[in-house]
């Protein structure tokens, strides 16, 4: 070891090789190319008659080279005698190979008795002979027809004259079939892709109705619908959102029920988004709905079919998202939050004592920690005096102000409620319990927390549970904490104050034209449901703030059975 | 850059709010305060007065909740008035004193004689005093009474001052009386003020006492014949003119000011029995109706008739009892009448005599009479009061005995 | 404005608001020191005048459908007697409900708040204020009567929840003060229903005008009916010879509610609701005075102006130097200024406009002829 050696060691510096990626940001030249590019793209082009220009066309657009799950079967094609080349374009793993194997290969490939009819192609319907000259009307053999309409006995098969279309049904699962001469293609349904069976809802549990939830596949889900409905002025419309992905989107309402405006007002919302990908039914919230700004929810989100159903039947209007199992209901209110499907399969009384239940814990779930530190801060007086000893009593040994208590115990709620979502299901309950129970009570015997305290805190997470829609339950979680600071600042004067301004912004957000407090702010007589739920054969109108084209939903003496005696006269 | 500035500005308004409320936080918040439970006021030295505060301690109440009687803390200091001995004292106690839960404000006799209604004005005007707080006229100092006032039956001494009083609907030996009321009835030109009048008892267990036919008649505080362990009591009534103490009344008389004031839901009283001589048959009288009170003005005096209708059942029995004879019920029924005559006349005479004092109110009863205020004041009821004449009609309506009628 | 209208139901919450947040502070005791013990039936004297001026109001803007007052005094007097009548009306609702404000807020300071500023308990109302002008005025009226079924709850609850403590005498002397004072002076109470202002202003924006009388007329009942609870509360609990005057008499009051021992002591509830009544108030006032402002410069937006007259009324609020300057001009001056505004100056205004058009009716078919 040289002496040089060792001192340049020490004193010279070498620079690590490390790992570094960025992503460039994009030059001019790159946009003007990509721009070029997307043009290019979205240029609608014809099916071509030759077949090589065809299979050369969709094997370059597939990316054929690449994708390994693009596949172009060409065979031989026989019909009235005459062989044709063709090709069948499909993804594997989305279609049913028994059907496309029987039903599309099978008689086009084969012989059979019809294809065995050759040489005249043309057919004659008429013949008139004048003075030595035969007239014919002679019908042309059109091919297209003929493979449709006699060759392929397939449910659903369409000509298309666009490859746009053809790449949007084959991306779904159908294939299409390219003939040599002609310049359309078939688009033929044999999809046989794997799915969810129809389960349990998960999240929407109800003691009375039905069990069934909505799954990823829209055929099923709009199926699922139709089922409820039965009724032909059911209306589902097809929309294609997104720029890339093209997803399919059902907007739901009945013909002769929903307002034609609103029915106009979302398909109108819905055509002219300018995104990419849609790949969510909450993303779909997101941007249709009126007001993002304030977290409250403008429309409702479920996955039960029955709860969609009875809805459409006020009605409204549905929307449904391919891959997502959840329905979106548009317009909601500010009672839907509050309701649940049960009420509507229960006796009025108990309904009506459930939802003032659920009232209260939307009431709780909001105020109770916020008007705590209220009293605690500011008005002792309210507090017997006995609860105040105790108060004070546990307060004995807790090193932290009220406020900071709180946000502590609200805050490790909140940690313990999401990291119980992603914990795996044998401990998930189990940390539930452990996480609530025995860290709060270790917190409470080492004199971090008062146990009055916990109480509320515990309180107030299982009134924001009993709260029955998601996002409402999420809203109120999010506006405690704006109350907790507020009655930390100013007692009941900030309360008292942010509960007047949450009112006047409640009041003045709209859900697609209808304000959100329609139920219950202005007291009207022909009200959906509100605070209080009708017995059943009082509901004979529908909601008057939905506008729906057929106000009556029942007559006004709906139990025919009970009275005979009465004349048609006395039951208007 | 909109909505940055958006929450900024929200921040900067939260922390101004803070900031700006902050010092009212510091005052009233829960872990800064002392809470009081009594608060007695007696006659200091050089024109003073001494205040003392009573306070639970908060730590000898457990989380399981002990049986054992919670400690009390009583500290007192000598100040020019009230405002000035709650500064003090928060000085002392380097905690905020507060009187949102003050349950018992007791004074001395003696300074109530010289007059407290500047400092039932300076309570009032506090915006913590409770208006349904007890105010009580100890016939000792105020401290010994606070400080010799230990509940028996309860753990908690707030919970003991918030109760002690409740026997009182059905006993009528003491009234339910509150520093609202009281404060009311002092401003008011119609009526007077009273107090519950509290003593305590220094006789020792082992002493005995003699047994007194009539022993109820002279009960007052301080001079009960109640033995054993007890030490505070509180039997009999403090009566007032102007917000000065002028005389006390005893369980019976404060009996009768309850019975006119309609305040009591049921009491006990010996009658003579009219068939035997010397014994007393006790009856529970529950009243039917409320006390009739009509006012007359003869000759420019006033002249008040009380009417009031009881229903009675007998409680005691000896070996040859009949309570079945409609005419030994009547002729007890009448006994109660003579009774409950004598002890309301007797009551009213003195008040308006003696004490000159309208505890009952009944000046509002005479308002009727006038169409104008000014004439109501011209008239000047407190010095027409004393020469007022009463005619007392009581009817009582004996109906049965309890379980046994006959024996 | 473009917003939609209000139905005839909300329109009478709107009024009545009005009438109910001058009760909370210190009307009924203005009332009362000026009639003591006949207060009650004075007030159903004055109430019965005040549904016949409602009446009267309601044929006046009958004849001018859906056309407030602002409008009718340009077709009176041109834009000279708008902008003089828009002026002194706003004038009137800004000072008004600053002194409400300030008032309150004296309230809010001695129950609550002892060590802290009044400008610092201004503020959370203004910046309430700041929010609500941003939103629209069908809005502003749906939370108002979101709130108001909570006041009229809490003050049927005070007055029942004190039934024990009354004593009824305190209505005798039935004539009070005199014969004199209760019925010829006594018209002077009629300023506790100076919620008729409302009416002057709300026939635009209501969806079906014909129901106009029955606004007015329930609107007046009604504020009646209220002002009775509420002073009865006060007049039968609380001793009135006394010159003892109380900041927030309802407060007092509902502190000797006490069912057992649990429920004691619940005054802080009320102020609750009644700080959410005063808000309301407050956006009443504001709206109105930024419509007419807007009528006068013929501005098309009103979101601009949604800061500047919470601004001025925290400015005008903050004006007197204590407690006693507020109460002076509340019980002295108040009272004028608001008989002289509101029914003598806008009953005049109506009437000769009226006249102006029954002229104008006799013109024309003589024209025609």
């Amino acid at each position: 070891m040289n002496f040089k050696q060792i001192l340049t060691d020490l004193f010279t510096y070498t620079p690590q090789e490390e790992y570094n990626f960025e992503l460039l940001r994009n030059t001019v030249n790159d946009t003007e190319l990509e721009n070029e590019y997307l043009k290019k793209e979205n240029q609608d082009t014809s099916i071509y008659t030759s077949l090589s220009v065809n299979l050369e066309y969709v094997k370059s657009k597939y990316n054929s080279m690449i994708n390994s799950d693009i596949i172009v079967r060409e065979f031989t094609l026989i019909a009235r005698g005459k062989q044709y080349s063709a090709f069948l374009l499909y993804i594997d793993g989305m279609i049913d190979t028994d059907i496309m194997n029987r039903f599309i290969l099978e008689p086009l490939m084969l012989r059979n008795k019809s294809n065995l009819y050759g040489n005249d192609q043309n057919r004659i319907i008429s013949e008139a002979v004048t003075n030595n000259i035969t007239v014919r009307k002679v019908k042309k053999f059109n091919l297209a027809d003929y493979i449709m309409n006699c060759l392929m006995p397939q449910n659903t098969v369409k000509q298309c004259s666009e490859f746009s279309e053809v790449f949007n049904d084959v991306n779904s699962g159908n294939c299409a079939l390219f003939i040599d001469t002609l310049n359309v293609a078939f688009d033929i349904e044999v999809k046989g892709f794997e799915k969810r069976s129809i389960e349990k809802p998960e999240n929407e549990i109800v003691i009375k109705g039905a069990h069934e939830a909505f799954v990823e596949n829209i055929r099923t889900n709009t199926s699922l619908i139709r089922r409820s409905v039965h009724n032909e002025n059911l209306i589902i419309e097809n929309i294609k959102i997104g720029e890339i992905t093209k997803t399919s989107c059902a907007l739901c309402y009945i013909k002769t029920l929903a307002n034609s405006d609103l029915v106009s007002e979302v398909r109108y919302r819905l055509n002219n988004l300018k995104i990419d990908s849609m790949l969510s039914s909450g993303q779909l919230e997101q941007m249709i709905i009126d007001n993002n700004l304030i977290s409250i929810p403008q429309t409702i989100s479920t996955e039960r079919p029955d709860k969609t159903a009875s809805y459409l039947l006020d009605g409204r209007v549905i929307l449904l998202v391919n891959g997502a199992p959840y329905a979106l209901i548009v317009p909601a209110v500010y009672t839907d939050f509050l309701s649940t499907p049960d009420d509507k399969n229960m006796r009025t009384s108990f309904s009506n004592f459930v939802k003032w239940i659920r009232i209260l814990a939307t009431f709780l779930s909001l105020l109770l920690p916020g008007l705590y530190v209220a009293i605690a801060s500011f008005h002792q007086e309210l507090l017997p005096t006995d609860l105040l000893y105790s108060i004070l009593a546990s307060r004995e040994t807790v090193p932290f102000p009220v406020i900071f208590e709180i946000l502590l115990l609200e805050i490790s709620f909140e940690l313990i409620r999401e990291a119980g979502i992603r914990v795996p299901s044998p401990i998930g309950p189990t940390i539930g319990i452990v996480g609530a129970l025995i860290i709060g009570q270790s917190a409470v015997s080492a004199g971090i927390v008062s146990p009055v305290l916990i109480i509320i805190v515990a309180i107030t997470g299982i009134a924001s549970f009993a709260v029955p829609d998601y996002s409402f339950s999420f809203h109120l979680r999010l506006y405690r904490f704006a109350f907790i600071f507020l009655g930390y600042c100013c007692g009941f004067l900030g309360i008292g104050l942010g509960l007047l301004a949450y009112i006047a912004v409640l009041c003045d957000t709209k859900s697609f034209g209808i304000p959100l407090t329609s139920g219950i702010s202005p007291l009207q007589k022909t009200v959906g449901h509100s605070y209080f739920l009708q017995p059943i054969w009082l509901r004979e109108f529908r909601a008057s703030y939905l506008d729906a084209k057929k106000e009556e939903k029942q007559e006004k003496i709906s139990m025919k059975w009970k009275y005979p005696f009465l004349k048609k006269e006395d039951t208007k | 850059m909109k909505h940055l500035l958006k929450v900024v500005c929200f921040v900067i308004i939260f922390v101004i709010l803070t900031v700006s409320f902050s010092n009212s936080y510091t005052r009233v918040n829960l872990d800064n305060i002392a809470v009081v439970v009594a608060m007695g006021i007696d006659k200091g030295e050089n024109n003073k007065l001494k205040v003392c505060f009573q306070f639970t301690n908060p730590s000898s109440i457990s989380e399981s909740g002990s049986s054992e009687t919670a400690s009390t803390i009583l500290k007192s200091v000598d100040a020019s008035s009230i405002s000035s001995a709650i500064n003090s004292m928060n000085s002392y106690l380097g905690k905020e004193l507060t009187l949102a839960h003050c349950k018992l404000v007791v004074f001395s006799e003696e300074l109530a004689k010289e007059g407290i209604s500047d400092i039932i004005y300076t309570l009032m005007n506090d915006a913590q005093t409770r208006p349904s707080c007890n105010i009580v006229i100890s016939k000792c100092t105020a401290e010994h009474y606070i400080n010799n006032s230990k509940p028996f039956l309860e753990p908690l001494i707030s919970k003991y001052y918030e109760l002690f009083i409740s026997s009182n609907q059905f006993t009528g030996y003491t009234s339910n009386a509150t520093l609202g009321k009281f404060f009311d009835n002092m401003i008011c030109q119609s009526c007077d003020p009273y107090a519950i009048l509290g003593g305590i008892n220094l006789q020792l267990p082992d002493s005995s006492q003699d047994a007194l036919t009539n022993k109820e008649t002279s009960d007052k505080s301080n001079s009960a014949s109640l033995s054993g362990n007890t030490v505070s009591e509180n039997v009999g009534l403090a009566v007032f003119r102007e917000g000065a103490l002028v005389g006390e009344l005893n369980a019976i008389e404060t009996l009768a000011f309850m019975c006119i004031g309609n305040e009591v839901k049921g009491f006990l009283i010996s009658v003579p029995n009219p068939q035997v001589e010397n014994q007393n048959v006790d009856v529970y009288l529950t009243p039917k109706a409320n006390t009739k009170i009509d006012v007359s003005l003869v000759n420019g005096s006033p002249y008040i008739t009380v009417d009031c209708k009881y229903c009675g059942q007998i409680y005691s029995m000896t070996n040859d009892s009949n309570y079945l004879d409609s005419e030994i019920l009547s002729r007890i029924s009448e006994s109660c009448n003579r009774y409950l005559e004598y002890i309301f006349t007797e009551y009213l005479y003195k008040t308006a005599k003696e004490y000159k004092s309208d505890i009952n109110a009944i000046g509002k009863n005479s308002l009727k009479l006038f169409s104008t205020i000014d004439e109501y004041e011209t008239y000047g009821w407190r010095e027409h009061y004393q020469d007022s004449f009463f005619d007392v009609s009581a009817q009582v309506n004996v109906r049965s005995s309890s379980l046994l009628s006959d024996s | 404005m473009t917003d939609s209208k209000i139905t005839s139901k909300e329109a009478i919450m709107l009024v009545v608001t009005i009438f109910v947040s001058h009760t909370i502070v210190t009307l009924p005791q203005n009332l009362l020191s000026n009639t003591k013990s006949a207060t009650l039936i004075n007030l159903i004297y004055v109430g019965i005048i005040a549904i016949l001026l409602a009446y009267v109001i309601y044929r006046l803007l009958k004849n001018f459908a859906s056309l407030d007052i602002i409008d009718i005094s340009q077709y009176l007097g041109g834009n000279v007697l708008k902008s003089i009548v828009g002026g002194i009306f706003i004038a009137y609702f800004i000072v008004t409900s600053s002194n409400l404000l300030r008032e309150f807020c004296e309230g809010l300071r001695v129950a609550f708040f002892p060590m802290t500023n009044i400008l610092s308990i201004l503020v959370p109302f203004i910046l309430v204020l700041f929010i609500t002008n941003y939103l629209s005025f069908s809005s502003n009226v749906k939370t108002i009567s979101l709130i108001f079924p909570l006041v009229l709850i809490s003050i049927v609850f005070l007055f029942f929840g004190n039934f024990g403590n009354f004593s009824f005498e305190r209505m005798f002397p039935v004539l009070g003060k005199g014969f004199a004072d209760t019925f010829i002076t006594g018209i002077g109470n009629i300023f506790a229903f100076s919620g008729i202002s409302c009416l002057y202003f709300i026939p635009p924006y209501l969806k079906e005008p014909n129901q106009m009388k029955k606004i007015c007329l329930s609107s007046v009942i009604i504020g009646l009916m209220y002002f009775l609870f509420c002073t009865a509360t006060i007049l039968l609990l609380f001793s009135f010879f006394v010159d003892v005057d109380e900041v927030l008499p309802l407060y007092s009051a509902a502190s000797y509610i006490e069912f057992g021992i649990f429920f004691q002591r619940l005054e802080s509830f009320f102020m609750l609701i009644w700080i959410l009544e005063i808000g309301s108030y407050l956006i009443v006032t504001n709206r109105f005075s930024i419509s007419i402002f807007q009528k006068i410069t013929n501005l098309k937006f009103h979101k601009p102006l949604a800061m500047i007259f919470p601004l001025l009324i925290f400015g005008i609020a903050l004006l007197p130097k204590n407690y006693s300057i507020i109460r002076f001009l509340e019980s002295n001056i108040y009272a004028y200024f608001i008989i002289a505004i509101v029914f003598v100056f806008g009953i005049a205004i109506l009437f000769l406009a009226n006249l102006k058009k029954r002229k104008e009716k006799r013109v024309k078919p003589q024209k025609i002829q």
